[in-house]
């Protein structure tokens, strides 16, 4: 059983298709990385699968852990262990980081049947996942993401997860606006939290993030299907060579990816 | 705080309340502060107010009212600055779901004497929804030239993007509305003693049940 398993997947919104059939495989311990141009779907990919109600999904299934996923609510999938990185945090005036990830993850483990941790237990968690992402402790009772910089935000983000431990993490664009040493300390605190036990999907428009989280597997996202899919080389020969070349291929290459990307 | 019945889903058999309260601050060097949290009535007309006579008195108003359903409050305060360097300060939050409707009224009035008086005046709207009000009648008069007067004011709607960014946390709607909302009210909440604080927010999340989603 995949712990994430997306087939023929077609989703848009407000009528207009986004998403025309994609296939993908995720395993327990895998990095994929999904890359493609702007508007090709890649933020539509990672709002569908974290349930966000502006996308309609209409044709298709994903299975997660061997489950439905498409008929679980949003809070459900992330008490699941489904975490999504935002592109764009949003941010929460007077409400605490603390408070707000005291009440997500005691949201989470109140699910699984999980004692509800005190605020002291909490703390001593916290301090230890602050090492993971090189985190200030002044962000933690600053209102979540108010008045933070582009780079704490995604920080954050990393922090929440560090926190949250997910079993399967999407990065939604989370290179965007990171200056090279953000980008670094961010994407070493996806590596150290990687485990056999989870799986991360990394959207990304840039090959730059790639070189700091290696994927396993690379998908190139275009006009909502998986066109090409391939290893890690696969980011750097798009790099050198851009979207075009692919569009530039014939349609057998994008028989071939399809094949591919649902193996 | 004050949490009258606001009647059915209509307002039908709900109170209405209509509140006189006044404070002066005859001394100098005195202080009245008002913190209320509004919850209940069908409609509430309420204005606490302070007479700064005193010189270097201080006049203070925290306020958050809640409209649901077919609720209307209609709440401010009144600063009157008679002495010198009197000062006061407002902060009022109102947030309207349902068809809920919520008027700020206020008036800052520094007289001629009132020499270098200071005002500051914060008034935010939360809406809920889009069928629900929100409104502010700031007054302002001032009659020397030696004071200062402030007032900002906002109006926001609860996002289905904050909303959408909870849950995907794992919080369910209702607690991302009371965790959103309590963070906005947080500036007023504090100011209350620390029993009370958690009553009120337990309060704000009754009044507001159902009211998102």
């Amino acid at each position: 059983m995949s712990l994430l398993e997306v087939r023929n997947l077609h989703a848009g919104v407000q009528g207009n298709a986004i998403l025309e059939g994609i296939n993908l495989r995720v395993e327990k311990g895998e990095i994929h990385a999904i890359m493609g141009p702007n508007g090709s779907g890649k933020s539509t990919l990672a709002g569908v699968l974290a349930g966000r109600e502006a996308y309609v999904v209409t044709e298709g299934e994903v299975l997660y852990q061997g489950k439905d996923l498409l008929g679980l609510a949003p809070e459900e999938r992330a008490r699941e262990g489904i975490f999504l990185a935002f592109q764009y945090p949003v941010e929460i005036p007077g409400v605490t980081n603390m408070y707000f990830l005291k009440a997500a993850l005691n949201a989470i483990r109140k699910h699984r049947s999980m004692e509800e941790l005190d605020a002291m237990e909490f703390l001593s968690l916290v301090k230890e996942k602050m090492k993971v992402i090189d985190f200030d402790q002044s962000l933690l009772n600053r209102p979540v993401n108010e008045g933070f910089s582009g780079g704490e935000k995604k920080r954050n983000e990393i922090f929440q997860m560090a926190v949250l431990d997910p079993t399967l993490a999407i990065l939604d664009e989370t290179d965007s606006g990171l200056d090279i040493d953000a980008l670094r300390i961010v994407a070493e605190g996806v590596n150290k939290l990687r485990s056999p036990e989870n799986a991360v999907v990394v959207v990304t428009h840039y090959q730059r993030l790639l070189n700091y989280i290696v994927p396993d597997f690379v998908h190139v996202l275009i006009d909502g299907r998986i066109v090409k899919s391939g290893g890690k080389e696969l980011a750097l020969v798009l790099e050198e060579k851009g979207y075009d070349w692919i569009r530039g291929e014939s349609g057998a290459v994008t028989a071939d990816a399809q094949e591919a990307g649902s193996k | 705080m004050q949490n009258w019945y606001p009647g059915d889903k209509e307002g039908k058999g709900g109170i209405f309340n209509f509140v006189t309260k006044r404070g002066k601050c005859a001394g100098r060097n005195s202080r009245i502060s008002w913190t209320q949290v509004e919850t209940g009535s069908a409609i509430t007309w309420k204005y606490p107010s302070v007479l700064l006579i005193g010189d270097n008195s201080v006049g203070e108003f925290y306020s958050v009212a809640v409209t649901n359903n077919r609720q209307q409050a209609d709440t401010g305060t009144k600063m009157v600055h008679i002495g010198a360097n009197t000062k006061s300060t407002i902060v009022s939050k109102g947030i309207s779901a349902g068809h809920g409707q919520n008027s700020y009224r206020g008036l800052v009035d520094v007289k001629r004497n009132a020499v270098n008086a200071r005002n500051f005046s914060q008034c935010d709207s939360l809406l809920l929804g889009d069928r629900c009000g929100a409104h502010t009648f700031p007054y302002i008069e001032v009659k020397n030239t030696t004071s200062r007067v402030e007032h900002e004011a906002s109006t926001s709607k609860i996002g289905e993007d904050q909303i959408f960014y909870c849950k995907q946390r794992g919080l369910s709607t209702e607690d991302a509305v009371n965790m959103i909302v309590n963070g906005f009210c947080k500036e007023v909440f504090r100011e209350l003693p620390m029993e009370f604080a958690v009553e009120a927010q337990k309060l704000l999340g009754v009044s507001l049940e159902g009211s998102v989603g």
